[in-house]
């Protein structure tokens, strides 16, 4: 039904740097802004105001964003967090629209992990498990958690260094094409295995850059955005998908290890709802915290079979000239570490076009995965034909 | 008995400090549907029970997968640095996963599918952690 058809109808990011000098919450304003601008909007024209359920409410809540814009909240929701919730974004927009709970919604998320003392490790310090049986192992860090996956994978399926090496060789290329990347300077794999070896077999290149900034989005129906100010960007499909297990057990006792279940279920829901399969897919924004999980994640999305994914990397090409360009901003690993909302800001903007070098040529639909361990979020974008 | 800060809010953890400060490894395991879990629970996460009880294991693990941990992620742990932490699994508690350190000599040579022998210290704040040694 076209009415209840969802579409992204402005998008807004701030800079992405490693230590900004403006607080979260004036980054968020400044996002919101840009967001609204880009569509075409006032204040007085959002009714529905969506974050993510963890990170924001405690940090830039709805109700303080409500009152710094005059928003009136016919609609107020956040599930799921960080990367998980970022593209899940559209599940709040199709059902307030449908239920005709609201018209247009703004969803925002930003962190300043590269100025917070404890960063992203500090995160992790609400699961009790952790605190208590790993914490006093020296296990605190997100990187030992990938660390350790990345080595049993390496057991299992034959993995090597320099096919870590080449995800983040080639992301880095296309980070380069992107004027407010953070990650300035070339990285050959030469580079790549130059760089500190953090946590074995992991090095720094092998990791998320860290970043203090926001994005936010606009979304509206597609009837309403096709009278906005940019080409609407259909949501052609959303999904969800997780695990029962809690964030203190994910990392080392999910029976799977290495998988994330959640990213199938999210992924078959999504393209059941657009009416599309994986082949139809021009170009992918995955979570890529560390070289290891984005691989993991072309495997669990399905774009391959379960150890394969080093193999796909080599035969398709994951470049902006690649058979499937995988994160042509240079994602979380080379471009911004925002927890992947900027993944859904770069796809956007590949399907409204003339990105110049770094544009996928015949851009026509692509697919967000958002990893917040053990949740996983899928949104499927296509540019609008009528 | 020895407590942390966590497990003042989560008495299902203690068991576990408890059988280490007298040179044991154990787990939660569930006397009604015969398994184990760990993380410590309230309920059995497999059959819900509360009829749970701490057992004992014999000591040898088996190395699943480890890191060298090489950079301070844990600023106390700067001038310790390069560390092991290892994740092992034990033949008579299966699906337990333990995050541990793996110590003493040998560590370059340490590979998935060793046998690993627990090893008990006692930290400053009176609880004692497991780690564990090459067989």
């Amino acid at each position: 039904m076209s009415s209840q058809t969802v579409a992204i109808a402005g998008i807004g990011a701030t800079r992405p740097t490693r230590r900004s000098p403006k607080s979260l919450r004036a980054l968020v304003v400044e996002a919101i802004e840009a967001a609204l601008a880009d569509a075409g909007l006032e204040p007085s024209d959002i009714d529905g105001v969506v974050s993510d359920g963890l990170v924001m409410p405690t940090t830039v809540p709805r109700d303080w964003v409500a009152a710094q814009f005059g928003f009136q909240r016919r609609y107020d929701g956040g599930m799921s967090f960080g990367g998980a919730a970022s593209a899940t974004a559209p599940l709040h927009a199709q059902l307030a629209i449908s239920h005709g709970l609201a018209h247009t919604l703004v969803y925002y998320f930003g962190v300043d992990w590269g100025t917070r003392a404890s960063g992203p490790y500090g995160f992790h310090d609400l699961y009790a498990g952790k605190m208590t049986f790993e914490k006093p192992h020296g296990f605190t860090g997100q990187p030992q958690y990938f660390a350790l996956w990345a080595r049993r994978y390496m057991h299992e399926f034959g993995l090597t260094e320099a096919d870590l090496g080449q995800i983040a060789v080639t992301q880095r290329q296309s980070a380069l094409l992107h004027p407010d990347s953070q990650a300035t300077r070339p990285m050959s794999l030469g580079d790549y295995f130059a760089s500190r070896v953090v946590s074995d077999p992991l090095r720094v290149a092998d990791c998320c850059l860290i970043t203090d900034g926001a994005c936010a989005i606009v979304m509206t129906s597609l009837e309403r955005a096709r009278d906005m100010a940019q080409p609407p960007i259909r949501v052609l499909g959303t999904g969800f998908g997780s695990e029962p297990i809690s964030g203190d057990d994910v990392f080392t006792q999910a029976g799977g290890m290495m998988r994330i279940p959640g990213a199938r279920i999210a992924t078959e829901r999504a393209l059941q709802q657009a009416g599309v399969t994986l082949s139809d897919v021009d170009f992918a924004e995955l979570y890529d915290c560390f070289t290891i999980s984005c691989l993991l994640q072309i495997e669990d999305v399905g774009f391959c079979k379960r150890g394969e994914g080093a193999a796909f990397i080599r035969e398709t090409g994951i470049g902006i000239d690649g058979r499937l360009p995988i994160n042509t901003h240079g994602g979380l690993l080379s471009h911004s570490y925002l927890l992947g909302v900027e993944h859904v800001v770069e796809a956007v903007r590949q399907l409204r076009g003339n990105l110049g070098a770094r544009q996928v040529a015949n851009a026509e639909i692509g697919l967000v995965g958002g990893l917040s361990n053990p949740d996983y979020g899928v949104m499927i974008l296509g540019r609008d034909h009528r | 008995m020895s407590t942390t800060v966590a497990s003042e809010a989560n008495p299902e953890f203690d068991g576990f400090f408890t059988h280490a400060a007298a040179g044991h490894v154990a787990f939660p395991h569930c006397r009604a549907c015969g398994r184990f879990h760990w993380y410590p629970m309230p309920r059995c996460p497999h059959c819900r029970s509360i009829d749970l009880a701490w057992r004992r294991v014999s000591g040898p693990a088996t190395v699943l997968s480890f890191t060298r941990v090489l950079h301070p992620f844990d600023p106390s742990r700067a001038g310790a640095l390069p560390y092991v932490v290892g994740l092992v699994t034990f033949a008579d508690a299966p699906g337990v996963r333990l995050v541990t350190n793996i110590v003493g000599a040998g560590l370059d040579a340490l590979r998935i599918g060793d046998t690993v022998t627990p090893v008990f210290r006692a930290e400053t704040d009176g609880h004692t952690a497991v780690d564990f040694k090459r067989a």
